[in-house]
């Protein structure tokens, strides 16, 4: 892949998130959170982008999004297979939703 | 006082959810402040048929048992999320939470052990101080216990999956289908 096809592939899984994100929380703000696990202040920042700033937010060659969990536990639970794999991931849902929102930090 | 107009259209669009997840006439008195007959009148509407006559289950020992804990504490978990993320509604907090939570059972192809009333029951055991969570000491999340309940070593049915579990008459069924 070149470089070039690589950053548009970014920036398209960006622009995506993005205004997948905002119309979720457009649409229902309490499951939006819950969905995205991103705080209140976090969702009303990205609520209120321009059409403009997120196309230039989108035009980075980073993703600006990440995974919403570091713990080994939750990562062994959902790469689980074989039988138990049903009761795997109910625990797997079971401990994300119990971790905290992502906050913004003050500047 | 007279009744206002829009607190009514409110409860009425409070009732036609709840009834439509399958909510007991219980709920829906406690809940809203619409008559008895104007709620039967809903239910049937939208059912089609009369609202299943009887008590509600009042005992808090079933969220206790291995499948239903781990529904409970995966329901709970997902509402204390919303409830800690937004000011709404008791009762919003939990349609929103059981919605999600039924998502997440359909989603995996699960059965759906949590009705919408032993979730707000659930809810309201909480409130009543008889029922708490307690931290697994193998994964760190939240269950569903008894609130005086001695839990300095608990152990989630997720972390110790006892033989018999998830041997449901569903899994059986399918089983035998599939020889």
């Amino acid at each position: 892949m070149s470089r070039d096809q690589l950053l548009d592939e970014i920036r398209e899984v960006n622009l995506s998130y993005l205004l997948l994100a905002q119309r979720m929380i457009h649409e229902d703000r309490a499951e939006a959170m819950y969905r995205l696990g991103l705080s209140e202040q976090v969702v009303e920042i990205i609520e209120k982008l321009t059409m403009a700033q997120i196309i230039k937010i989108a035009s980075s060659n980073l993703l600006i999004c990440g995974f919403r969990f570091n713990e080994d536990v939750i990562w062994n639970l959902l790469t689980s297979h074989g039988k138990d794999a049903e009761i795997a991931r109910m625990h797997a849902s079971l401990l994300m939703a119990g971790a905290p929102a992502l906050e913004a930090t003050p500047a | 006082m007279a009744k206002s107009v829009i607190a009514e259209a409110r409860d009425i669009q409070l009732a036609k959810e709840l009834i439509e997840l399958g909510a007991r006439l219980q709920v829906l008195e406690a809940e809203t402040r619409l008559s008895r007959e104007k709620l039967l009148r809903l239910y049937k509407e939208i059912q089609g048929k009369s609202p299943p006559k009887g008590m509600l289950p009042f005992s808090t020992d079933w969220f206790m048992t291995w499948q239903p804990n781990i529904h409970a504490s995966l329901f709970m978990s997902i509402y204390r999320y919303i409830d800690k993320s937004m000011e709404l509604e008791q009762i919003e907090v939990v349609l929103k939470a059981y919605r999600l939570y039924r998502e997440h059972i359909k989603a995996h192809g699960m059965e759906e052990v949590l009705s919408i009333t032993r979730a707000w029951r659930l809810v309201k055991f909480f409130d009543a101080g008889m029922l708490t969570t307690t931290a697994c000491r193998g994964c760190g999340g939240q269950f569903v216990v008894h609130t005086f309940e001695l839990t300095d070593d608990y152990v989630c049915g997720l972390c110790n999956v006892p033989s018999r579990a998830g041997k449901t008459k569903r899994r059986l069924q399918e089983q035998l289908a599939a020889v």
